[in-house]
């Protein structure tokens, strides 16, 4: 939508993917296609019990099975790790206590599946069965055996967040309209295709190398490090092509680190391919959450204040709940201008599955339960629910009270146009009974400012490259493309700014002995900060192809223009030089050119406790519209068409942008429609893709998207996150947009058919017509 | 465990060789042939990434035994990719955006070139269906529809 | 995920294949497209150290107006004009079954004498091990209703229920010989989750007959399901009537996916002989039916809203079928 002209030659185009061509031909080499001669197969004995404490693990008979490499048990590798280095508590493998139906309790290598798994048969487990606790209530306050021992004064809260800003409770005392709901969420996982791999081999040299289905090959090295003893130096971290990570890849996972320890144990290379059940036990994903928030708002409609508590599930580990806990309170701060503020959020352990970051992590279920609360809100006032967001919207360089630094917004734009092109107005209230329209807005951070560090003064990307006499340049990053297209983004930067074309930039694949550090592709980061970062790398290498032109053709290099392949006077077109020109002569001085460039957050947020999080260097915005239309009779529903309108600051590949999207609003439409992780007590019951419900092609909706975001000052081109927060909207938009086709509000997800019919089936109970019928 | 020989063509050239009778199709072409474009997703039919040409249809290797290629043509992605180019349809997933991460692509190319050379213009509607045992995570389906439909003439 | 070792046979006759099973006796399964039988070997579930593959009985194969073969592929009868135009209930069933990718392996037979299904069945060794393994594989109680040594397990093919409803026949060839019955008796009411078959140990299905009544029926099949492809069926609705719109001759309901068997309600059906379909006698046969039926808690949705369901899909069902056109003035 963005109408004038883009000043770039290759960003803002559509690019395909570089990789494309081997991905569609089955080229591309996932974890689980390579080999290495005389490999073992690597296998884990998993927990039966939600919590128990291990008396002995006998694995001598499986030591003597034919075929067996070696056996391990946790107490060879105690050291704890965590990918947040507050909250270390997780270990390799069970160390004295296991904490849910799938701990890992030994592991094998062997020569085969077969002769792995029998020797897992073999494998005896002596263990005192300890109480389960699957409902995060219970373990609120005291219990009799915390299943961590850093649950707060017994309990099994692994964090609590009490922040308020401003005075709440003023606020709702002069309030002239409050809403108050109660959203919740069951949990839901990433279910990428790739299942989790990991490969290691531990050489003579002394040196230990891992491929794995990573998204974090960072924090993975520093796991290994840590937990096995071994210099950061003498691991050498690969990450081939990984099949979709959403998350799901971002903490370094137990799993890893095992298959690691099997290599050191046998001196051999090990594989570990998890089988889809295992996957799912792994999780990660999203937390069950249970929102409830007040809003209160004055009598023309402008917010006043939100009074948001929250019980989350965290699961058996801490992997990132810190950050879940706040952010499922902070990500309340946008898209529009709150200035009272409580939260009071707590994330407690349960034997269960652990719960981690999943796309649009901490984000999703507080900005439904918002959304939802606000459409309840706008028709409370009798107001249009756009015009109830266009009242509220965090205007552009301001500041929230929670102190986060909002520079670009086009949320008015993404409004206006999600409005116009789906003819909301004309649409809202008037629609047939069981046919309905609704919005959903959002709002996500741009890449998270803290970086998970040794020291937060270290940049969080580095990029590398290297132009040689072959006229290719050579990108090193361990940014890590999962899927999204960062690699090619990578490339069409170092094109866009040498002016030379894609074909010539080879993005080297990750290799920690190559790459410089990236932290990885998480929190919608990568895009802001590895651009960043290439922008100024290729910056510094251009003013070497510059200085060699000047040379060349004696004008000086301010006077010289990019062109393709070229590089001439601005005012003399005809005077100039080839690339490959440049390139060789400057070469003459140094050889092969080099040049780094660096990408650091600029300093930000306040100074109160958990001040650093939701801060970051930009944020974008959605506001989407869905039409869905209800079978009032089973509840079956169809999501007809979706606006996806979306700020990402200027789209710098709309190919990749647009897939992102298309791709949250199938992954958000998946939560709210019937994704989610089922259990019986601390059992998960559907850990297969049969039973846990993806949307299918059929369900998809018509998607149509709408880039309407301006430049963001500090992004690279002015681009922004496109990753993530295309997620958040579309679940509100769908919930809104039931409510308008039947009535009912859906408050608690998946919204399954089921739940449809009875809330159908109860709005009529209770005689209360809707829309006529 | 018995083994037997097994007479079959895969990717147009005829193989030879003993497989034990639990031998999945998926393992021989992963493991033993090493054709590793045929991706495991899941091992138990609920995600297409597994997806070969037993005789020109669209099948899932992960649960057919290798015995069930006796005497007929398995063609994997490998066999769809010509020598030098892509494929019509490969072209149209790169160009169209219609592979993200990639793994569950080989099985959507096969699955969309058997369903054009059966039905050369498919609808919308037909393309969704014809996919609809192939699980993306990614790309929420519309941009490999998108890639069928431009191969097919439609829009 | 791997198979454990069994031996393979690939008889060429249903002679060799019964001549097989007596000597392998308690000791192999049939195999036919694999799709239901391999993901439970690979879960472990129930294996045997034979498999009887009926791969090359070329009896077995073959469509034709009147006759399914029991080795023909879903996907081949989906394909087959001639039988979507007679028999429309067993088109739109096949249709429905899992994924395209299922069916072109999937065989008829297969999908008639598939497994029952349950939440705590379907799961690897290791799943029902950690719960305690249940009557149905490995163990001694049931985890859906522990009060009750029986199993509850939920029959979930979609072909059944609309061959059912069509008075289509199996034929089936044993050790004694042949022998035809409607398809419903392929099942035994009388049992449950496990002894779910009225078949003798080593019969084959050889395939399905089709009476010339019902290419004069009108049918249909509806299911339901969370999603339109992958998922089995949490009920699925089959319905033939024949004759006049104002005056059926005959009409016949099956349903599948609620209980351990697919069941036909031909005492409610029967009163709908002789007169209009009107709305309010089809829903009366819907509420009826609803009554009778008692799924239990062992799939996705819950079994209460599969019961009421039942109402609406009796009705639905009945209500496109019930007339040449679809309607009938009430
Ligand atoms: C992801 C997925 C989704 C599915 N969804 C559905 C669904 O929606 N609806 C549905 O109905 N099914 C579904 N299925 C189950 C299955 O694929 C079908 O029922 C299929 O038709 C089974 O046929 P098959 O030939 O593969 O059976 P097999 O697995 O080969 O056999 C099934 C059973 O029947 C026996 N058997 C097979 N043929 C004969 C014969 N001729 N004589 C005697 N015994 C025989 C076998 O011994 C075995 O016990 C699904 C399967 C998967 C993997
Ligand atoms: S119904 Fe009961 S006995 Fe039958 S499979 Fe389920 S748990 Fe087992
Ligand atoms: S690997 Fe075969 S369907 Fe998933
Ligand atoms: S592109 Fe990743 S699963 Fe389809």
């Amino acid at each position: 939508m963005a109408s004038e002209a883009s000043p770039y030659r290759l960003l803002g185009t559509r690019i395909p993917y570089i990789e494309g061509p081997l991905k569609v031909s089955g080229r591309a080499e996932y974890t689980d296609d390579l080999t290495r001669p005389n490999l073992l197969v690597g296998r884990l004995l998993r927990s039966p019990w939600p919590h128990a404490r291990l008396r002995s693990i006998d694995v001598s008979a499986a030591r003597k099975m034919p075929g067996v490499a070696a056996v391990l048990t946790g107490e060879k590798y105690p050291t704890t790790f965590g990918v947040l280095p507050i909250t270390h508590d997780e270990t390799a493998l069970a160390v004295g206590k296991t904490r849910y139906i799938g701990d890992i309790l030994a592991a094998v290598a062997a020569s085969d599946e077969l002769s792995a798994e029998r020797a897992l048969a073999a494998i005896q487990v002596d263990a005192e069965v300890l109480p389960e606790y699957s409902d995060p209530h219970v373990g609120l306050g005291a219990v009799a055996e915390p299943i961590h021992s850093r649950g707060l004064n017994g309990s099994n809260i692994q964090k609590e967040v009490h922040q308020h800003f401003g005075d709440v409770d003023a606020a709702f005392a002069e309030a002239a309209h409050t809403v108050r709901v109660r959203g919740t969420f069951a949990g839901v996982t990433h279910a990428f295709t790739e299942p989790l791999v990991t490969m290691a081999e531990a050489t003579p040299d002394g040196r230990l190398t891992v491929w794995s289905a990573t998204q974090v090959p960072h924090y993975l090295h520093r796991a290994l490090s840590e937990v096995l003893g071994i210099p950061l130096h003498r691991i050498r971290v690969l990450k081939p092509e990984v099949g979709g990570g959403f998350g799901g890849k971002s903490d370094p996972l137990p799993h890893e680190i095992v298959c690691a320890a099997l290599a050191l144990e046998t001196g051999r290379p090990v594989k570990m391919l998890l089988d889809r059940e295992d996957v799912f036990l792994t999780n990660h994903g999203r937390h069950p959450t249970q929102n409830d928030l007040r809003v209160a708002a004055d009598a023309e409609g402008h917010l006043l204040a939100y009074d948001l508590s929250a019980v989350i599930d965290g699961g058996a580990w801490s992997s990132f709940g810190t950050v879940t806990t706040y952010y499922n309170g902070v990500l309340a701060m946008g898209p529009y201008r709150v200035p009272n503020f409580r939260y009071h959020g707590r994330r407690v352990y349960t034997t269960k599955p652990p719960s981690g970051a999943m796309r649009a992590h901490g984000g999703t279920n507080v900005r439904y339960t918002i959304e939802t609360a606000l459409d309840e809100l706008a028709e409370k006032l009798g107001m249009s629910p756009f015009e109830l967001r266009m009242k509220n919207a965090l205007p552009p360089n301001s500041t929230t009270i929670t102190q986060f630094r909002i520079t670009s917004t086009s949320f008015l734009a993404c409004l206006k146009a999600a409005r116009e092109r789906s003819g909301f107005d004309e649409k809202f209230r008037k629609l047939p009974y069981g046919r309905g329209i609704g919005l959903g807005c959002g709002f996500y951070i741009s890449g998270s400012n803290s970086p998970i560090h040794f020291t937060p003064k270290m940049p969080q990307c580095t990029v590398h490259l290297k132009a040689d006499m072959d006229g290719g340049i050579a990108v090193h990053c361990m940014q890590a493309d999962i899927g999204q297209g960062s690699n090619t983004l990578l490339a069409a930067i170092v094109a866009e700014v040498l002016g030379v074309q894609l074909e010539r930039v080879h993005v080297v694949p990750v290799d920690s002995d190559v790459s410089p550090v990236d932290i990885g592709s998480y929190s919608s980061r990568v895009t802001f900060m590895m651009g960043n970062a290439a922008r100024q790398a290729s910056e510094r290498l251009l003013a070497l192809l510059l200085a060699a032109a000047h040379e060349l053709t004696g004008y000086p290099a301010k006077q010289l223009r990019v062109r393709e392949e070229r590089y001439e006077v601005a005012h003399r077109p005809e005077v100039g030089v080839s690339y490959l020109e440049a390139l060789h002569k400057a070469m003459e001085h140094s050889g092969a050119l080099q040049a780094s460039g660096a990408y650091t957050s600029p300093p930000m947020g306040g100074t109160h406790k958990g001040a650093r999080a939701g801060t970051a260097p930009a944020y974008s915005f959605a506001a989407y519209v869905a039409e869905a239309s209800v079978d009032a009779e089973t509840g079956f529903f169809a999501v007809e068409k979706v606006w996806a309108a979306f700020d990402c600051g200027r789209p710098l590949n709309r190919l990749a942008v647009e897939g992102q999207i298309e791709g949250s609003i199938h992954m958000g439409l998946g939560q709210f429609m019937g994704e989610s992780m089922n259990y019986r007590g601390s059992r998960l019951l559907n850990p297969s893709l049969l039973e846990y419900k993806i949307p299918t092609p059929q369900q998809m909706p018509e998607v149509e998207v709408l880039l309407v975001g301006a430049d963001d000052p500090e992004g690279p081109f002015g681009a922004k996150e496109a990753g993530e927060g295309p997620l958040v909207a579309i679940l509100p938009a769908v919930g809104n947009a039931l409510y308008d086709a039947v009535g009912v509000r859906f408050y608690d997800l998946p919204v399954t058919p089921d739940k449809v019919w009875k809330g159908i089936e109860r709005r009529r109970a209770e005689g209360t017509p809707w829309k006529g019928t | 465990m018995a083994s037997r020989p097994l007479r079959t063509r895969v990717n147009g050239t005829a193989l030879e060789r003993t497989v034990p009778d639990e031998r999945i199709l998926l393992d021989l072409l992963r493991e033993d042939l090493r054709l590793t474009g045929t991706k495991r997703g899941c091992d138990l039919g609920t995600c297409g990434c597994c997806t070969v040409l037993l005789d020109g249809r669209p099948t899932l290797s992960c649960l057919t035994l290798a015995r069930s290629a006796e005497g007929r043509e398995v063609t994997t992605i490998e066999g769809v990719t010509p020598a030098e180019g892509l494929h019509p349809v490969q072209r149209a997933f790169v160009e169209r955006g219609a592979t993200q991460c990639g793994f569950c692509t080989p099985g959507f190319i096969l699955t969309s070139v058997a369903l054009l050379r059966d039905h050369p213009h498919p609808s919308r509607e037909e393309v969704a269906r014809a996919i609809s045992g192939n699980l993306c995570r990614c790309t929420g389906y519309t941009k490999i529809i998108e890639a069928v439909l431009a191969v097919g003439g439609g829009k | 995920m791997h198979l454990d070792p069994f031996e393979l046979h690939e008889p060429a006759t249903v002679e060799e294949a019964l001549e097989l099973a007596g000597t392998l006796s308690g000791k192999f399964d049939y195999l036919a497209g694999g799709t239901d039988l391999l993901p439970n070997y690979k879960m472990h579930i129930n294996l045997r150290p034979h498999l009887i593959s009926l791969e090359r009985v070329s009896e077995l194969r073959g469509v034709s107006s009147n006759r399914i073969g029991a080795m023909t592929r879903l996907a081949e009868v989906e394909e087959s004009p001639d039988l979507s135009r007679a028999y429309p209930g067993v088109a739109e069933a096949v249709r429905e079954v899992a994924t395209p990718l299922v069916r072109a392996s999937g065989t008829v037979g297969g999908n008639l004498l598939l497994e029952t299904r349950c939440f705590f069945f379907n799961q690897t060794y290791p799943w029902r091990q950690s719960l305690g393994f249940c009557l149905k594989a490995d163990g001694d109680r049931c985890h859906v209703v522990p009060q009750k040594e029986r199993c509850y397990a939920t029959f979930s093919g979609d072909l059944a229920p609309a061959l059912a409803a069509l008075e289509a026949e199996v034929e089936v060839a044993g050790p004694s010989g042949r022998r035809r019955m409607p398809v419903e008796h392929l099942y035994n009411a009388a049992g449950d989750g496990i002894l779910r078959l009225s078949l003798v140990p080593g019969e084959i299905v050889v395939a399905i007959h089709f009476p010339e009544s019902a290419r004069r029926a009108r049918s249909a099949y509806t299911k339901l399901r969370v999603r339109p492809s992958f998922d089995f069926p949490e009920l699925g609705v089959a319905a033939a009537v024949w004759g006049a719109a104002e005056a059926p001759e005959k009409v016949r309901l099956a349903i599948g996916g609620l209980e351990t068997y697919p069941r036909r309600f031909d005492e409610d059906t029967d009163a709908l002989a002789g007169a209009p379909l009107t709305d309010a006698r089809v829903r009366t046969v819907a509420e009826a039916v609803t009554r009778r039926v008692r799924p239990v808690h062992n799939t996705f949705l819950p079994p209460d809203y599969r019961r009421r369901m039942t109402e609406v899909f009796v009705r639905r069902t009945l209500s496109r079928v019930r007339a040449p056109n679809g309607s009938v003035a009430a």
